[in-house]
């Protein structure tokens, strides 16, 4: 942080700035002023909130798909039919046994089995052809996205929230002050905190495994440079497999999150794969904290775009991507 | 320094290559240390130094491949540091490389047309080159003196090793250059290949200087007047070929047991 | 795998150097096939009805247009880039807008021959952009930031209502009437169809041996050596995005006009990836590619359902079958199905020549 400072003064001062600002923001009883020109304080937080959970779910997906392109340079176009073959397991365990956490056990395990399958049946067949294995994966992703329309239909589900997770909860966060002198606190749903709360988990959880474990060095390493797993004589399949099973795994388990925040329909995977694709891109191609960065920024930019300027939201993110590209192409916190 | 002091030092050097101070590092490691080298407008010069000593980043340095991370290259007086490699071809430099870096899905004369079409105007024309041409004649000019006019319809793929060497040797030849880097140019020839070869870097016009890396001791002394010894990415020695073939630090640490 | 066509057609030795090099320069003049499918193809109108004309014919050559600047760009240049149908839906979107439609309130009522001519414009401007973006990174990073303009441009397509008038488009284009020939009218619309394509065709066919398409093929094969012989590889790489986003345009104008109407539905992701299948599926080395997959492509998608159906399956499921025909091809062949017919002639030649050799013993 310090080096940052050091290396770039101008750009450390305007990020403290900012945070400053988006902290007044936050915590100030806006002045009315501010509240005619860009309206209620407490849209404004909603949509803040909103953005972050968004980025939460978004960083479920983009992770899982940024793990399997930075290990295996394979860009997984069919990780949006993960995701929403996913939420449609969810849907169909939560209706049939009424429980979501189990939903969400299943959703990884099948989707994970998935990718195992696809790892090792189709893959591992054409290893260093990456354009092949990108083809591939369109292909798939037509495959699979015809064949779950001839299962579920063309029609929206959406999976149960449990009674214990229904309903606000009031979050220490001023909106205004009635003019009694009250102060009127910012209600928001339990359930998105929840599930921003598990990605936060899953995503530190993550982290820990890359940098604490041994097969988390193994990956790391094979992110970093490939020809090295093979001179470690390390059974380089089996951490392919492994790697595939978990990203697409974490796709299963966004689908049954964004079944439960969203709906699931189909042009949901093209939805999803979209945003992991410029998550990815924005953050940095093979990095969980690129996609982590990545995934607030975009799931905020969307927000705050569709309340502040709602016939150019899609605009603001893709900016944002533009921008990326244009000072900094590997992402912002890819390594090379 | 007084700026016309300044130009004039430039210009009264004459050098073909200036590195001053070059310094090139991959993250902690340093390839090439504090690099100077001043070489005359047709001077032909090799440089020696086992692997490793950072001979091929040197002249990676020098065509822009790889920008030196301090330390400035001029190129006939002109600072060339922050040029891009297309931009200091245009200017005269050429390289060949240690691997063959060549076009293995085209053919040879496209091969030697692209090196000639990158070197003068056209290089967007949606045109396609008529039969009197001028760099038609100029392409099936050096293919005939690097003696694949035999081979030029083929695919580069389809070439042996040695017609690719002499290809690769070509492509630096095309346009108009004035100095040239050769990268192991002999690299895997035959005695009889290495003959042609040795008698093409003699034949070259007088004004075309050039730097060649060359383990074989027998090509390198015979085409060269002056010899530049590097080690561990510094330069280690220099001076004419019989001056150091003789050196006792050199033999012991190239010619005898440091060579592998 | 790129300059096939030289050394697929060997010339006649007794042959002089000027017509070599005219055999070399259009290989297609030397094929006897290639003369008779342009003769059907000139004749088609006497021969076919206005459906098989414009549904499977005409469609087919806009298809083939807009993914032969795929072919192009992923062929010669080895950039696979997935924003060509965006470009092309661009360029319609730009055709309504500029020119004369049902919805007045959008359209400014340009005559066809100048809004066509900015919409192409336009067009071309886009993909150069979007190029120029794209070639920041390189390889399969393309693939991932031009999906992310296309699909960008349909949501945006859906959200805006000032340009693009949202999600139901823009309807009742106008189309060229000049000369007392209404342009739109089936046989007169093959035509400037097949002219078009035809164009394109040769167009791709001439600039891949000009200067520029050497170069960029040297670029595809190793841009690094190509900096070292003086070019600028990274211009190269966005020229050939601008050309080939000036073909797709093309394809683009001749969509909106057989249409008649354009809408988000119509540069969809889908239909991005769709123009990949197509020109996959044909062949991307070879500017014949796409046309064939594009007819493979409208044949399936015209006929699938009734074929379907005829087997006592359910006919809906006609991506199923495009998506496991793509599978199979990409995983047989890596030259699409002129892959797949070239390997099977060599194998039957080569065949062919053992039994006939048999008699050396």
């Amino acid at each position: 942080m310090a080096r940052f400072i050091e290396r770039h003064p101008a750009w450390a001062l305007i990020a403290i700035i900012a945070i400053a600002v988006v902290l007044w923001l936050v915590f100030a009883i806006w002045p009315p002023g501010l509240e005619a020109a860009i309206g209620r304080k407490r849209v404004f937080l909603n949509a803040v909130l909103n953005g972050i959970t968004l980025g939460g779910l978004y960083f479920l997906v983009a992770s899982g798909f940024t793990l399997i392109f930075g290990l295996m340079r394979n860009v997984n176009l069919a990780h949006g039919s993960l995701y929403l073959f996913g939420g449609y397991i969810g849907y169909a365990i939560s209706t049939w046994t009424g429980s979501w956490i189990l939903s969400f056990i299943v959703a990884f395990i099948v989707v994970a089995l998935v990718g195992v399958i696809l790892q090792l049946a189709v893959f591992r067949r054409m290893e260093g052809q990456d354009l092949r294995q990108t083809m591939v994966t369109i292909g798939l992703s037509i495959v699979f996205a015809d064949l779950m329309l001839w299962v579920f239909g063309g029609d929206f589900y959406q999976i149960q929230t449990p009674a214990w997770l229904i309903g606000p909860i009031q979050l220490p966060l001023l909106t205004a002050i009635k003019s009694s002198g009250e102060p009127v606190y910012l209600q928001y749903p339990l359930v998105r905190l929840v599930i921003f709360a598990a990605s936060v988990v899953i995503g530190v959880a993550m982290w820990l495994a890359l940098n604490r474990t041994r097969i988390g060095m193994i990956v790391r390493a094979g992110v970093d440079d490939r020809d090295i797993l093979a001179a470690t004589g390390v059974r380089i399949q089996l951490v392919f497999v492994l790697v595939f099973a978990l990203g697409a795994g974490l796709a299963g388990i966004a689908g049954v999150v964004g079944g439960t925040f969203q709906s699931l329909s189909p042009g949901e995977d093209t939805r999803f794969l979209l945003a992991s694709l410029v998550v990815v891109i924005v953050g940095g191609m093979g990095s969980i904290p690129g996609a982590a960065l990545g995934a607030v920024i975009i799931g905020l930019a969307e927000q705050l775009g569709s309340v502040y300027i709602p016939t150019y939201a899609i605009v603001v993110t893709f900016l944002i991507m533009v921008l990326v590209l244009a000072l900094r192409p590997q992402g912002l916190l890819a390594r090379r | 320094m007084d700026s016309v002091a300044h130009r004039l030092s430039a210009v009264g050097a004459g050098a073909a290559l200036e590195l001053r101070g070059v310094t090139r590092l991959f993250g902690a490691l340093a390839a090439l240390t504090d690099v100077t080298i001043t070489v005359r407008p047709g001077e032909r010069r090799a440089v020696l130094g086992s692997n490793g000593a950072g001979k091929t980043t040197l002249f990676n340095c020098i065509t822009g491949d790889f920008p030196p991370s301090s330390g400035t290259i001029r190129f006939f007086g002109e600072d060339i540091t922050q040029f891009p490699p297309y931009e200091r071809i245009r200017r005269g430099l050429r390289r060949t490389y240690q691997i063959s870096a060549l076009f293995p899905g085209l053919t040879v004369q496209d091969n030697v047309y692209l090196a000639c079409r990158g070197v003068s105007r056209g290089r967007f024309s949606f045109l396609r080159p008529g039969q009197n041409d001028a760099l038609m004649h100029a392409t099936e000019n050096l293919v005939q003196a690097v003696h694949l006019a035999a081979v030029k319809d083929q695919r580069v793929a389809e070439l042996a090793h040695g017609q690719q060497r002499q290809l690769e040797i070509a492509l630096a030849l095309a346009g108009a250059p004035r100095f040239i880097l050769f990268d192991e140019p002999a690299a895997g020839l035959s005695p009889t290949e290495r003959r042609e070869l040795i008698e093409i870097l003699t034949s070259l016009p007088a004004h075309i200087g050039y730097i060649i890396i060359e383990h074989d001791m027998d090509v390198a002394l015979r085409v060269v007047e002056s010899v530049t010894m590097m080690h561990n990415g510094r330069i280690f020695k220099e001076g004419p070929p019989r001056e150091i073939e003789s050196d006792p630090e050199v033999q012991e640490l190239y010619l005898g047991g440091g060579h592998e | 795998m790129s300059l096939l066509q030289s050394t697929q057609f060997r010339p006649d030795p007794s042959a002089t150097t000027a017509r070599r090099a005219f055999i070399r320069a259009w290989p297609d003049f030397q094929n006897p096939a290639a003369w008779l499918v342009a003769l059907i193809l000139i004749i088609m109108p006497l021969i076919a009805s206005g459906f098989f004309l414009i549904e499977i014919f005409a469609t087919t050559l806009i298809l083939g247009i807009i993914a032969l600047s795929l072919m192009f760009l992923a062929g010669y240049g080895g950039m696979v880039s997935l924003m060509q149908l965006t470009i092309a839906g661009f360029a319609g979107y730009m055709v309504a807008v500029f020119g004369v439609s049902g919805n007045a309130n959008i359209s400014l009522g340009w005559p066809w021959w100048l809004a066509t001519p900015m919409a192409l414009a336009l067009a071309t401007l886009f993909g150069t952009l979007g190029g120029a973006l794209a070639v920041r990174t390189e390889g399969i990073y393309t693939i991932m930031i031009t999906l992310a303009i296309g699909a960008a441009f349909y949501y945006f397509t859906n959200q805006n209502w000032a340009i693009f008038n949202g999600h139901t488009g823009i309807n009742t284009v106008a189309t060229p009437h000049f000369w007392g020939v209404d342009w739109r009218a089936d046989i007169a619309f093959y035509y400037v169809t097949l002219g078009i394509a035809a164009i394109c065709y040769f167009a791709v066919q001439y600039v891949s041996r000009a200067p520029f398409g050497l170069a960029l093929q040297g670029v595809r094969d190793n841009s690094r050596r190509m900096a070292a012989l003086g070019f600028n590889p990274n211009a190269h790489r966005i020229a050939a995005y601008a050309f080939a986003a000036f073909i797709a345009g093309l394809g683009g104008v001749l969509q909106v006009w057989n249409y008649r109407q354009i809408s988000p539905g119509s540069v969809s992701v889908g239909a991005c990836i769709d123009i990949l299948i197509i020109a996959v599926v044909g062949g991307i080395t070879r500017p014949i590619g796409p046309f064939i997959g594009a007819f493979i492509f409208v044949l399936l998608r015209t006929f699938a359902l009734d074929v379907l159906i005829k087997f006592g399956l359910d006919g809906n499921r006609f991506r199923l079958l495009i998506g496991l025909g793509f599978l199979a091809i990409v995983f047989w062949s890596s030259d699409g199905v002129i892959g797949l017919w070239e390997r099977w002639r060599r194998h039957h030649v080569s065949s062919a020549k053992r039994t006939g050799g048999g008699r050396h013993g």
